[in-house]
């Protein structure tokens, strides 16, 4: 049913979109679990697992002890299940599906499958159409016909996948492949008690990390350290980088940098009898070759150093100027997380031509602070303003440039405002502006002082 | 004061960037008292006829003297060039103007125009220019065109436009004083006094020293400064939409827009004091807008009755001509000697015609015509002015003005001086031949089609605005979803509730406010479907053209109420089906039996024709068959054609709305006095509407009368009450309504009219303002209403047959018209692959009587080449699926669908065994010719035999394939079911009592909500007839999931029956019974197949409606 449809009939209806990863990992994931019952676990996508469970079952009470506790222990992890054991996958497919929770013992599987519809045989909806056409409804109605007729309408591969279903042919099933995984680690016979053991043993996991990264060209963002103690408790510490890295000295000077700062330092208590190091979260790093003309070597080096300061005084506090996109001045630049800085689209406006002097201050005041001002209305500039308890005179003045406020940001309108800049007569010069235009805003604008130009 | 023309106003026709409308520019304009106001949209004239009708409409309201338009362009280049606004001084260098737009949009993508400095140079005689520098602070914006042009083969003809090379593409920069004077230097020396530099306070703060530097480069050129301030809006108010059309153009949201928008809301259009105070530093720069005005003498009057001189002999005026013909014609139509009354009228029109010089008008559409009629092509003439005598005599229409009294002057006022408007209707297949013939006899460069100016509708506004606002795609849907006519000119309270949000909630509120300001903006131009324009003169040297989506086809930028407003010939060309219909039809009874009709010789005023509407029995008649009409046609019972006349406009939004409907019926039904309302005895005398009302039982029903009634009874001047018909047409957001309103109620009410009675004539008014059904398309359209039920009476067969030929059209699935020719005693036969063709045919029956064979064409998925090999090589028939086969050469795929199709039935082949063998047939497709035809036959298989197919799997399948089934009524098989559960059949429902409560259930044939009521109807079928269901909308919102989703309903309510014997199943609950239909394809096993594709038809025409999924892939 297209969306729209389903939307007239149920204008509330909340739409979220399909996400085909999310649900293959979950479905790894499952798989993974499944592994405490059989190695051999193959995962039959969309959403269907396979285990072969030849010889297991009486590990688990026989298979109807087994299947029940497959169904009750994923049913409890809040999944809706189906499954049915058989001797074929594709019969154990047809019955998961048609027939929840049957059990077909070998040589069984015709008598069992018989009764669903063709639809269970799993074949191409072309197929399955044809077959529904000609009253082949039921597995147990296409099952008699003639292979020779079959094949010359459907094709060998119909054919198999029916008999496999009949149980009359096998098909193994394919286990999956386990991911690479990042992580290195380091038993002890002995357990290792002072912080610099611990220190020395991460220096020397860092190299053997790195170069399994390097194998797959990832560099880390993220990396663990899990410090196991003899007890059973596990204290984990986290570093992260603003870039991509598998340098086994950086790693390591990080995780140092992160240790001496730490407000609670590692107690290894009785000693640590694992320490682990792993890559939680990984980007593609491809060595990149850096020329002598550029800078890329300062920069490089500046966000060592950001990455260095952020682990020891945390990275919310080491941050950075960003150029935003409005008209607002106050919000043309924004403070940011030094690590976390994206490259954004945005420009810095230049605030000053060659040869002109500067149209605004470099720095705003936090808050615009009101000022008394005599001008001409509706919309001359200041002649005279009374600012922190002085009196200025304005000797130059230019302006307005009149800035309109977001007006989809606020409720209610916000007054315009018009900027001046303005000499006094001993040669200061600021930044001031009327909220407000005469006529069309209000009948009494406020002034305000922004800034100060140096 | 010093007087000031603004020179650079871009209005909302240059598509999302400028934020008013030309008539809100017109209105601002007078109001500032400017002295001329000059209108340049980029690289377009789109919008100058829109400001000129709306600077003349200003002075009609308002009696003051607008400011004087003056037409331009704004230029913008591809190669760096900044902005240059292009004035025409004379005729002639307008010409030019539209020559260089031309061919910047020839050379251009369908929208878009390419233009280089160099293109200027070319045409700029005559032309004065302003240079604009551009925007401080303006950010550069990439300059992309896909490379694939529409019209390459145009763009590359020797005096066309030409290819401008992709690297001359340059971006446009912020230019340096320098860069300026580079531009202006050579620009001064090819068009000397003819170059300005524009000037404009954009409140940046150096704007003072700006100017200064501008003026040194104006100086060192030797061009004179021009104030602008270059006008995006007509007041500030607009920035709001001016920044989220701006989010809307680059695809931004307003967060994300930053600088993109502008810094202030200072570009609108100002008083010439404010200007003044602006410029205080150089007023010569105000003043010089004044004398750059003063030098430009062209007028858009000057382009007016530019009408083609073609279908005039040498030696003759074309009235002399007219008149010529015109009684030759009379000659002919009235054999038996001329009626005198017609001689008078025709003298009278003659006159006219005369007096307003539009005589070329209906030579051209006699023209055409003539063309069709040659070529047998059916046709006829509506509008203003068809429904003349001259038009009857001239064979352009069938309504004969002896029968039926339409005033001609009605329709073609001399106040109004607007030229006649005739719209053709031709059969809609072979319209094209007629759109061939106007170019090949007006030439590609006289003749090209009118633009469609798209608008914003409320669904379209409310998405893209909700987007700029950062709402998501779910939330702009479901707002959207809420509307549910896509038409209207508000987005209203109760329809953001219907998406389930509240109008409160303050974005939301936000994005339906800007929403509905932006509803009715242009958003780009499109062809006209069949509205031509032609002239005399080069068509490229009057209006810009552009290309249009089919090769060799242009429209110009201007839609039909510009060429209205400049008097400009238009000749709608437009496709009807149901001319084609019965054409068709009238072919085949030809074929059959061997009468010949046309559409004049049908016989009139037939009895049983009429007898036949007044039942509602009109399924496939023109435009009685919708469910409102079929209500209506037992009520109002016609018995003449002019009641016909009526039938088609009561149905209709302006009696509806001015609640005119019930009165004219009891009126009709005599049980109300037909009275005429009256002024007081002082006012006038008490039958001052008889004359309007006549006809009509002293009700207005159509738009002309409701026109007349304001001249007569609230005493407008015939100025005013064309101008109270813009107003409602195109005036809508400027508050002249109300003035309107107040003056049409008042005038009425101080005559001594009952204002209620006055209110719903106001009513109705505004009800024509958006779809105006005049008379005289009533009368056109009642003449093919009972030329289709006339064939329909006597020929249903044949009407049946060329109904199908000529889908899509009408209001009903083929299903439905083959259930009404079986019930009209038609026997239609099965598809066949020995006797069916590609279209539906005739076949006698033993009795003499005509049967209805279906056609391949009713086959989902089957193709007419297919159907044409299968005939070509059918000799005495096909024996079998190989025989078949071998001869037709068809592929397995095309195999398959007839044996779907159960079309073997004559070779005694079932469906079920003709699918089976066909499985096993290899694919000749792709295979040469030979090598497909040796293929060799298989042997003969011994197989069990299939198990049969039972009949409610047939009716299932022969639903998938054909869409309708000759078997019986899916509702047949779960009769058993549902009569069980105590459910009606929709005959039980036909012959109930008023008031008693029916459970009925069938097959959703049609779901309608007309209008903004709210009231759904539904149409049931099954296997005894139909049933006609309301749902009032407070019972919709509690059932809305059924009633939108279902595919078979069992509605529980009350029947509901009117003295007129109308029935209406009113429902009071809804049930979902769909799965119902899926059972009928299980023998007995439970099946998921179909839950996959429930219904799909929500928002589609009914006579799409599948009421069965479309079965699954063949191949």
């Amino acid at each position: 049913m297209p969306l729209a449809n389903a939307r007239a009939m149920l204008p509330a209806l909340e739409v979220v979109a399909a996400d085909e990863p999310a649900d293959r990992k979950l479905l790894e994931r499952i798989a993974d679990w499944c592994e405490r019952f059989t190695p051999l676990v193959a995962l039959d996508p969309p959403h269907a697992l396979l285990l072969d469970i030849t010889g297991v079952a009486h590990l688990f009470g026989g298979e109807a002890a087994m299947l029940d506790q497959v169904r009750s222990s994923l049913a409890r992890q809040g999944f809706a299940v189906r499954g049915a054991i058989a001797g074929t996958t594709a019969a154990a497919r047809a019955l998961a599906r048609y027939k929840d929770g049957a059990i077909a013992p070998s040589g069984e599987e015709a008598v069992f499958i018989a009764p669903l519809p063709a639809e269970a045989l799993n074949l191409d909806p072309i197929t399955t159409h044809a077959l529904r056409r000609a009253g082949l409804k039921t597995v147990g109605q296409v099952a008699p016909r003639d292979r020779a007729e079959l094949t010359a309408r459907f094709g060998a591969g119909m054919v198999f996948t029916l008999d496999n279903a009949l149980g009359r042919v096998e098909q193994p099933i394919s286990p999956r492949i386990p991911p690479p995984d990042y992580s290195v680690e380091h038993q002890f016979a002995e357990p290792i008690v002072t912080q610099d053991a611990a220190l020395a043993v991460l220096k020397a996991l860092a190299p053997r990390l790195a170069a399994m990264l390097e194998e797959y060209g990832d560099g880390a963002r993220r990396l663990e350290a899990g410090f196991f103690r003899v007890d059973g408790v596990m204290r984990r510490i986290v570093i992260e980088m603003g870039k991509p890295t598998r340098e086994p000295a950086v790693i390591e000077r990080l995780f140092r940098e992160k240790l001496d700062a730490l407000a609670d330092p590692l107690d290894p208590g009785f000693g640590y009898d694992l320490i682990r190091l792993s890559a939680s979260r990984v980007e593609r790093a491809d060595p990149e070759t850096i020329g002598f003309d550029s800078n890329a070597n300062a920069e490089r080096e500046i966000s060592c150093l950001i990455d260095r300061m952020a682990a020891r005084f945390g990275s919310r506090r080491i941050l950075t100027f960003q150029p935003n996109d409005t008209h607002i001045p106050e919000a043309t630049a924004v403070a940011v997380p030094a690590q976390y800085v994206k490259p954004t689209k945005a420009k810095w406006e230049t605030i000053r031509d060659r040869g002109e002097a500067p149209r605004r201050p470099l720095r705003l005041f936090a808050q615009p602070e009101p000022v008394d001002v005599i001008a001409e209305i509706p919309e001359g500039p200041p002649l005279r303003f009374r600012w922190r308890r002085v009196l200025h005179t304005v000797v130059f003045a230019e302006g307005p440039e009149r800035i309109s406020m977001e007006w989809w940001r606020h409720q209610g309108p916000q007054p315009t405002r018009d900027y001046f800049r303005v000499e006094d007569g001993e040669g200061k010069r600021f930044w001031l502006y009327r909220s407000g235009i005469y006529g069309r805003e209000t009948a009494a604008a406020r002034w305000f002082m922004h800034g100060i130009f140096a | 004061m010093r007087a000031y023309a603004e020179i650079a106003v871009t209005t909302n026709y240059s598509f999302l960037r400028g934020a008013s409308r030309p008539q809100e520019f017109a209105v601002a304009a007078t109001r500032h008292g400017l002295a001329a106001i000059g209108i340049a949209d980029r690289n377009t004239l789109a919008g100058v006829v829109r400001l000129y009708d709306g600077l003349q409409e200003v002075k009609r309201q308002t009696e003051i003297k607008p400011p004087r338009l003056l037409v331009g362009s704004r230029l913008v280049f591809v190669d760096g060039t900044p902005d240059i606004l292009a004035y025409p001084t004379d005729r002639a260098a307008y010409s030019r103007l539209c020559r260089l737009l031309s061919g910047g949009k020839l050379r251009a993508p369908k929208g878009e125009c390419i233009l280089t400095l160099d293109d200027l140079l070319k045409w700029q005689e005559g032309l004065l220019l302003v240079v604009m520098p551009p925007h401080p602070g303006r950010i550069a914006t990439e300059i992309g065109f896909p490379q694939k042009c529409w019209n390459d083969s145009l763009a590359r003809e020797a005096d066309g436009p030409g290819e401008i090379p992709r690297e001359r593409f340059k971006s446009y920069l912020p230019a340096s004083p320098d860069e300026i004077l580079s531009v202006l230097k050579p620009l001064a020396a090819i068009a000397p006094r003819r170059v300005w530099l524009g000037v404009f306070m954009p409140y940046r703060g150096d704007d003072r020293r700006r100017l200064q530097k501008l003026g040194a480069v104006a100086h060192a050129a030797g061009v004179p400064l021009l104030a602008t301030n270059d006008v995006l809006y007509h007041a500030p108010e607009r920035r709001e939409l001016q920044d989220v059309i701006t989010c809307i153009r680059e695809h931004v949201t307003l967060d994300e827009a930053g600088r993109l928008l502008e810094v202030n809301a200072e570009r609108y259009l100002k008083s010439p004091s404010e200007m003044a105070s602006l410029f205080r530093d150089i007023p010569e720069a105000i003043d010089e807008t004044v004398r750059f005005a003063n030098r430009i003498t062209f007028s858009l009057d000057q382009l007016k009755y530019n009408y083609p001189d073609e279908p005039v002999p040498k030696g003759k005026s074309a009235q002399q001509h007219l008149e010529d013909l015109t009684w030759e014609g009379a000659a002919s139509r009235y054999p038996g000697g001329l009626p005198d009354k017609v001689r008078e009228t025709l003298e009278k029109e003659l006159r006219l015609i005369g007096k307003m010089q539009i005589a070329p008008y209906f030579l051209t559409v006699y023209d055409i015509v003539s063309f069709a009629k040659s070529k047998d092509i059916l046709c006829q003439g509506r509008g203003s002015a068809a429904n003349s005598a001259v038009c009857y005599v001239l064979g352009i229409t069938g309504v004969n003005p002896a029968e039926i009294d339409l005033l001609f002057e009605r329709f073609v006022s001399e106040e109004r001086r607007e030229p006649p408007d005739i719209d053709v209707d031709f059969e809609h297949e072979r319209r094209e031949e007629v759109i061939q013939y106007i170019y090949e006899r007006y030439g590609h460069h006289r003749a090209a089609l009118t633009a469609t100016v798209i608008c914003y509708r409320p669904r379209s506004a409310i998405r893209e605005v909700g987007k700029a606002f950062g709402l998501t795609e779910d939330v702009t849907a479901a707002l959207a979803s809420g509307v549910w006519g896509s038409w209207g000119n508000r987005l209203k309270d109760g329809e953001i509730r219907q998406g389930s949000f509240d109008p409160s909630n303050p974005l939301i509120a936000r994005t339906a406010a800007v929403a509905n300001e932006l509803i009715g903006f242009p958003r780009h131009l499109s062809q006209h479907v069949g509205g031509f324009v032609l002239t005399n003169d080069r068509l490229d040297e009057i209006v810009p053209i552009g290309p249009a989506t089919m090769a060799d086809r242009h429209f110009i930028e201007w839609d039909k109420d510009d060429i209205a407003a400049l008097e400009m010939m238009k000749v709608d060309v437009l496709a009807l089906g149901m001319l084609t219909c019965v054409r068709k039809a009238f072919a085949l009874i030809d074929n059959h039996k061997g009468e010949r009709y046309d559409l004049a010789n049908v016989p009139r005023e037939d009895a049983a024709v009429y007898g036949m509407l007044c039942k509602a029995d009109a399924i496939g008649v023109f435009q009685v068959e919708s469910r409102a009409q079929m209500n209506m046609l037992p009520r109002l019972k016609p018995q003449k054609f002019y009641d016909l006349v009526i039938e088609v406009a009561i149905v209709r939004p302006g009696p509806i709305q001015g609640d005119m409907v019930h009165p004219y019926l009891r009126r009709r039904n005599r049980q109300e006095e037909v009275t005429f309302p009256s002024p007081s005895p002082e006012h006038g005398p008490a039958d001052e509407l008889e004359k309007v009302l006549g006809e009509t039982m002293g009700v207005p029903l159509f738009q002309e009368q409701a026109m007349k009634l304001a001249i007569v009874a609230a005493k407008f001047s015939s100025e005013e009450a064309n101008g109270l018909r813009r107003a409602m047409a195109t005036f809508r957001n400027l508050g002249t309504i109300d003035r309107f309103r107040e003056k049409l109620i008042g005038g009425m009410v101080a005559r001594g009219y009952e204002r209620e009675f006055a209110e719903r004539c106001f009513k109705q008014i505004e009800g024509f303002g958006s779809y105006g059904f005049p008379e005289s398309h009533a009368a056109s359209f009642a003449h093919l209403v009972y030329i289709s039920a006339w064939i329909k009476k006597y020929h249903p067969a044949a009407f049946a047959c060329a109904l199908l030929n000529s889908q899509p059209m009408g209001f009903y699935a083929p299903a439905e018209i083959v259930r009404d020719a079986c019930d009209h005693s038609v026997e239609v036969r099965h598809v066949d692959v020995n006797h069916s063709d590609w279209d539906n045919t005739l076949e006698r029956c033993e009795d003499g009587s005509l049967a209805l064979r279906l056609g391949f064409r009713q086959v989902g998925g089957f193709s007419e080449a297919w159907a044409g090999r299968l005939v070509a090589a059918r000799g005495n028939g096909y024996s079998d699926m190989d025989d078949l086969m071998r001869r037709a050469c068809l592929p397995k795929r095309a195999l398959i669908i007839l044996a779907e199709a159960d079309s073997l039935q004559s070779a005694g082949i079932d469906r079920r065994e003709a699918l089976w063998a066909v499985r096993r047939i290899a694919d000749v497709d792709g295979l040469p010719l030979f090598a497909a035809r040796s293929v060799e036959e298989q042997p003969p298989e011994e197989i069990a035999p299939l198990p049969p197919m039972p009949l409610s799997e047939h009716v299932l399948t022969d639903y998938q394939i054909l869409r309708l089934s000759l078997r019986a009524h899916l509702m047949q098989f779960l009769r058993n079911l549902f009569r069980a559960e105590g459910v009606w059949t929709c005959d039980d429902v036909a012959k109930a009592t008023d008031g008693e409560p029916a459970p009925c259930a069938g097959i959703v044939l049609v779901r309608q909500m007309p209008g903004d009521a709210g009231v759904i109807f539904i149409t049931l079928s099954d296997e005894t007839g139909i049933a006609n269901v309301v749902v009032w909308p407070r019972l919709f919102e509690k059932f809305r999931r059924e009633v939108m989703g279902a595919r078979l309903l069992l509605v529980e309510g009350k029947v509901q029956r009117s003295s007129e014997g109308v029935i209406h199943l009113v429902a009071e609950r809804i049930f979902d019974r769909s799965d119902e239909l899926d059972r009928l394809s299980d023998d007995d096993v439970p099946s998921p197949s179909f839950r996959s594709q429930a219904a799909n038809h929500v928002h589609s025409h009914p006579r799409n409606v599948r009421v069965v999924p479309q079965s699954r892939d063949f191949h």
